[in-house]
């Protein structure tokens, strides 16, 4: 995909979303993100922050507003109908992986891998496969492609799930707290895989509770609390000297938790 | 009185023959009703009202009422309202696979909701297309769920199959207690006709373990 340096790689317009009558996660998000960002979001529990990439997966249905990739707009919820529109050619760009893995349990961990590209995209499995096999082979699980997700650790089985996104070459990544299930020993391990994709420019927006790795991968930092977006900026700006008293007040919490 | 076991052997071509029809009638049905069963438990999860509606009618009867009244009515009743003489063989045949269509839609329909929405979160953020999620993703994981709840269904309907002397078709039990009538020895031959069931069915209650230790504990499924 080909874009000027300035245009927007994402572009979100007033969106709201709620889950019945009287609860409003979404009220009225506003965020563009540029080619190349990491955008870390961050905020209390019930914020709207997995909702928010739950949505730009297509996952949910939205209330109004709408969501462009690359200039093109693919969600959307404009008509009288106020049905959520999604066009997944567009969607088809995007990756995601979720904090309880998703792995296909009656699948081998290769067979995890192929199953999209194969099916989707009508890849040849030799091709699909060798692909896949290479990539376990960079996140250091080799060994591992013809064991079951049932026999694998908490972190080699985020890691697959990753590695399962990546097989579709998406432009961008959604990781949603891929790190809050795992045992405090393992975080790393799948920090480091992420760490690595945003060595190579990955454009990605990631749902997390680690302050450390947010400081340490984001380009950039939104502090999302009851509906909208409060807070938005670098990460020494928002972590380190945040302007809103919510996003201040919200840091000392955790921070003062955390050490 | 003195046990004679010996006697058995006079009737053992009769006894094998038996045998071999409940357990033909127990894989005709077996094939039948688990077919039957998972389109039952497909239409239990159905969007439709009137799906779920006239399949829960079908599972809740023939599960609430005896097998044995379901084979009776079948037999004796069905050709009556049709107009038709149904041979023992095919009211058996229908009682049964009736029976097993309603306990493994149950079966399938636990399995189908056990399959958390978290894997269809995964199905569309990888971009499957409907029938793929279908084909790869749900059914391998429901059946494999339901294989051993599956496994029980078929023992109990190898169990229930002798229901089918009761019309008058030739199987186990019908020649075993024919053989105990003929030769005034219910205790010979009933207790060996019971070991015979017994001998079949108790592999197959031991496979159930071994296929929830092996396989679903391997998968985590």
């Amino acid at each position: 995909m080909t874009m000027s340096f300035s245009a927007p790689l994402v572009k979100i317009q007033s969106l709201y979303k709620s889950y019945g009558p009287h609860i409003q996660v979404l009220k009225g998000l506003d965020i563009e993100m540029k080619p190349g960002e990491r955008v870390v979001v961050i905020g209390p529990s019930g914020g709207g922050k997995s909702t928010l990439l739950r949505v730009m997966m297509g996952l949910e249905k939205i209330d109004s507003g709408s969501i462009s990739f690359g200039g093109k707009p693919y969600i959307s919820s404009e008509g009288a109908d106020r049905k959520t529109e999604i066009d997944s050619e567009v969607r088809r760009s995007i990756g995601m992986v979720f904090q309880h893995y998703t792995l296909f349990p009656h699948l081998s961990v290769i067979q995890n891998l192929i199953l999209a590209p194969c099916k989707v995209r009508g890849e040849a499995k030799a091709s699909a496969t060798k692909r896949a096999q290479a990539l376990l082979e960079r996140f250091g699980l080799g060994a591992k492609a013809n064991a079951y997700p049932a026999q694998l650790s908490g972190g080699q089985k985020q890691r697959v799930a990753i590695a399962r996104a990546l097989m579709l070459d998406p432009k961008l990544m959604l990781f949603d707290e891929v790190t809050s299930a795992l045992d405090p020993e393992l975080v790393a391990e799948v920090e480091q895989v992420i760490l690595q994709l945003a060595a190579q420019d990955m454009p990605m927006m990631i749902v997390t509770h680690d302050m450390w790795f947010a400081k340490n991968i984001a380009s950039r930092v939104i502090f999302c609390a009851g509906g909208v977006v409060v807070e938005d900026g670098p990460p020494e700006q928002v972590l380190g000297a945040p302007k809103e008293e919510r996003t201040r007040e919200f840091i000392d919490r955790v921070f003062h938790i955390r050490h | 009185m003195a046990l004679d076991f010996s006697i058995i052997l006079r009737f053992q071509d009769a006894l094998l023959l038996g045998l071999w029809t409940t357990v033909k009638l127990t894989l005709v049905c077996i094939v039948l009703g688990c077919s039957l069963g998972f389109f039952i438990g497909l239409a239990r999860t159905s969007r439709s009202a009137i799906l779920r509606a006239a399949s829960s009618v079908y599972v809740e009867f023939f599960r609430g009422t005896p097998v044995l009244v379901q084979l009776f009515w079948i037999f004796f009743c069905l050709p009556l309202i049709l107009g038709v003489e149904l041979s023992n063989l095919t009211s058996g045949v229908i009682a049964l696979t009736l029976y097993m269509g309603a306990i493994t839609s149950e079966t399938f329909r636990a399995s189908l909701k056990s399959i958390g929405p978290e894997q269809l979160d995964a199905c569309v953020a990888l971009g499957l297309p409907r029938r793929v999620q279908v084909t790869n993703v749900i059914l391998p994981q429901a059946v494999l769920r339901a294989v051993p709840t599956l496994l029980s269904n078929c023992v109990s309907l190898f169990k229930e199959s002798a229901l089918v002397s009761a019309v008058g078709m030739a199987d186990l039990m019908f020649v075993g207690q024919n053989i105990s009538n003929n030769t005034a020895r219910p205790i010979e031959v009933l207790t060996v006709v019971a070991l015979i069931y017994f001998v079949i069915a108790f592999p197959l209650t031991r496979a159930v373990t071994l296929v929830e230790r092996r396989v679903l504990a391997k998968l985590a499924i």
